[in-house]
């Protein structure tokens, strides 16, 4: 899967992210955290996870944290990329 | 834990309730009203509006809060509304112009500065790679040489004038990078200026025709550029444009010159090149290398300064002698094609 | 115990921070929506936030149920969010504008084959239905009838007096509403909600609602605001003469039997087997809940 336009989801408010993508070749992730010098190692890691079960090849992840829980990471990583990626028909066996 | 604020989106230019509203609360910040601002996102608390941010096509500006409630969470999510609308009109990369005192608050919703005008001004961008990608692209054109000169120009359209402007820059340098400038403000479409620029200067071996882009001369970075009123302008926000090129399209091409016609006619650009030697040049505003400014003599054509908006009168007293004797061939075959299309 | 349904608290599935925090006021029941109070943009992203937060472990940890509200099946969005929500393991699903029986197999049989599908044990998604039309408060009974899915049905007020020409008021406008759905869950042996009460700042107004609803046997109400599941929980406890009685009730049945007393009586009155089992009902609950505070 590659990320066709640019796309976000979330909100930048309390306990939420805001996660922003776009076309680019490879992956490449940046985090900005409220907690990232406490958890950037756990955000990194839940978000990669999510990426490896989207299968994504190729996007630019923008992540802009507000003290997010790990499924409310995961869960707007999935819309922003699968909103970027124009997919519309989803494999619920990979995403939950 | 409720939401007790309304968001709104209003057009001030439509209400003048609305608008007397909204610069009262801009002035209680210390802002003034941008008068390229009409779309306003505003916070109401009780049918009071506590804060507002200003949307002008991708450029967020004239943010306020209210001082009584200057709370992190209300900011946060004026600025998560105000994206949200950008974003449904087809904008996803945002600009924001903000006081340099409130970088800390923006970057925690996700922008990150480009350049500051010390006490003054800072742009800043909703991605923290958009200058860097823009560079990395650049910097494939990159020409070996010590001395690489530059070129803006609107080209609207490409003139005899500007032809001249790239062969003198050509014969001092090892290597020219010309940027045409892409906003499709003109009478001549984006599409087009850049065609005829490329056209115009095939026979010149040492240059390469760029498009320009968010970050030269538009309206995130120079917004006044293109006012009609160009009387209304403040010189100050000339630097944002010039520090980016300085800062950083110029490192990634190794630029060292930039070339400019100068300005009898004209007070916005004449101002500009006085500007332009300020900010390119002076070793106190930037650490970046500086850049010499060239300042080249207008061309004449029977002692009128050839410029495009002669071109343009021209072609609206419908002196398609006068227009051709000013254009170079090839600009003058697209013109002279495309009569009907140009509704002067 | 039985399962306990007196809060059930509505959270828009679109926000993230009412979604992760919303546990800690312990409410019986948590109704994750994805149909009013999600706008048409963030219908996916609401889906995907709702679905990754049921997987939290500390809604079992709470023995807090998880209900989502749906879109309705006939909208592009209905059928997306059961896929997601009956494999992220929600408890129950709860389906707008039921009209009708049919609409509750309609469901039923999308149920069957998500969880086949997904290795769901079958008939372990739990159903509801929204009663929120006149038609569907005619046919309460047969909609409370027709699924053993069924857990409970809800009034929802809104759709409801819109359709009855009226509008919300001191609840005479929800007399017949409030009595047919009650007697049709009570027929089917399944519970019974009452509609929100969405003016959150009048406690008085509430707890003179609850009052009455729990008068007239609802299992309890659907809520909006966190604030409301405590003054619901009291409102809903036994007060303390009243536990004092159960106990007494409990021990002279027991002191009855243990004497092979046929009749058995306290303080002059019979007491027969209803009496009891609500005495031990009244017991259970005070152990859950705590007695009354007096407010």
């Amino acid at each position: 899967m590659k990320i066709q336009k640019e796309a976000m989801a979330g909100t930048l408010e309390s306990s939420d992210l805001l996660v922003k993508v776009m076309p680019n070749t490879g992956i490449e992730i940046v985090i900005n955290s409220d907690v990232n010098k406490q958890f950037g190692d756990q955000i990194r890691a839940v978000v990669n996870n999510t990426l490896n079960e989207l299968n994504l090849t190729d996007g630019l992840i923008i992540i802009d944290d507000k003290g997010a829980l790990d499924c409310a990471i995961k869960a707007r990583v999935q819309c922003a990329v699968l909103r970027g990626a124009e997919e519309t028909e989803l494999d619920w066996s990979k995403l939950l | 834990m409720y939401d007790l604020v309304d968001y709104s989106v209003v057009d001030i230019s439509k209400s003048e309730q609305d608008y007397q509203v909204i610069k009262q609360l801009l002035l209680q910040s210390d802002l003034d009203l941008d008068p390229q601002v009409t779309t306003f996102i505003v916070a109401k608390l009780n049918n009071n509006c506590i804060a507002c941010a200003g949307l002008d096509h991708n450029i967020i500006k004239c943010v306020a809060i209210a001082p009584d409630y200057r709370g992190n969470q209300l900011n946060l999510t004026l600025i998560d509304y105000t994206m949200k609308y950008a974003n449904d009109n087809g904008y996803f990369h945002l600009f924001l112009y903000t006081k340099p005192e409130n970088i800390a608050f923006f970057k925690a919703c996700g922008f990150y500065p480009i350049v500051e005008i010390s006490d003054l001004v800072v742009l800043m961008e909703n991605t923290p790679v958009g200058i860097k990608q823009y560079c990395k692209q650049l910097s494939q054109y990159q020409k070996a040489g010590n001395k690489i000169g530059s070129i803006v120009m609107n080209a609207n359209p490409f003139t005899k004038g500007h032809q001249y402007l790239i062969e003198f820059a050509a014969n001092q340098c090892d290597w020219v990078h010309v940027f045409v400038v892409n906003e499709d403000v003109s009478l001549f479409p984006f599409q087009v200026r850049l065609q005829l620029v490329k056209d115009g200067t095939k026979d010149i071996k040492n240059v390469t025709v760029h498009a320009s882009s968010s970050y030269i001369i538009s309206k995130a970075t120079f917004p006044t550029y293109f006012l009609k009123d160009k009387s209304k302008i403040d010189y100050a926000y000339m630097g944002i444009d010039l520090l980016i090129f300085r800062n950083y399209i110029a490192p990634a091409l190794n630029i060292t010159h930039r070339f400019v016609g100068t300005e009898p006619h004209s007070k916005v650009t004449n101002a500009y090149n006085q500007a332009m030697k300020y900010w390119l040049e002076d070793d106190k505003v930037s650490l970046s290398s500086k850049i010499t400014v060239i300042e080249v003599a207008r061309k004449l054509e029977e002692s009128n300064i050839i410029s495009a908006s002669l071109v343009r009168n021209s072609l609206a007293l419908k002196n398609y002698e006068q227009v051709k004797k000013l254009v170079p061939s090839t600009t003058w075959n697209y013109i002279s094609a495309n009569l009907d299309k140009l509704n002067i | 115990m039985k399962k306990l349904r007196r809060s059930m608290l509505f959270l828009p599935g679109a926000n993230a921070a009412m979604l992760s925090t919303s546990f800690v006021y312990k409410p019986d029941s948590i109704m994750f929506d994805l149909e009013d109070a999600v706008s048409i943009k963030e219908k996916d992203s609401a889906r995907l936030l709702v679905a990754q937060t049921l997987k939290l472990p500390v809604y079992k940890e709470h023995g807090i149920e998880t209900v989502v509200r749906i879109n309705a099946l006939n909208t592009p969005f209905g059928l997306k969010d059961l896929e997601a929500v009956v494999r992220a393991g929600v408890d129950v699903v709860r389906l707008p504008m039921t009209n009708s029986a049919e609409d509750i197999h309609e469901l039923e049989a999308h149920v069957e084959r998500i969880e086949k599908e997904c290795g769901r044990k079958v008939g372990s998604t739990k159903l509801m239905a929204a009663i929120e039309s006149a038609q569907a408060v005619v046919n309460a009974v047969s909609i409370a009838k027709s699924s053993p899915r069924l857990i409970g049905i809800a009034l929802a007020a809104f759709d409801y007096l819109v359709d009855m020409q009226t509008e919300r008021g001191d609840g005479t406008e929800l007399f017949y509403a409030r009595c047919a759905v009650l007697h049709a869950a009570r027929v089917a042996g399944i519970d019974a909600f009452d509609v929100v009460y969405s003016n959150v700042n009048d406690d008085e107004g509430f707890l003179k609602e609850v009052s009455l609803i729990k008068k007239l046997g609802y299992n309890g109400k659907s809520l909006i605001n966190p604030r409301q599941i405590e003054l619901l929980h009291n409102a809903y406890a036994p007060t303390a003469s009243e536990v004092e009685n159960a106990k007494k009730v409990v021990e002279a049945a027991e002191e009855g039997e243990r004497k092979g007393l046929g009749v058995v009586s306290l303080n002059g009155k019979m007491i027969d087997a209803p009496i009891i089992a609500r005495a031990q009902k009244i017991i259970e609950l005070a152990k859950y809940s705590g007695v009354r505070k007096e407010i």
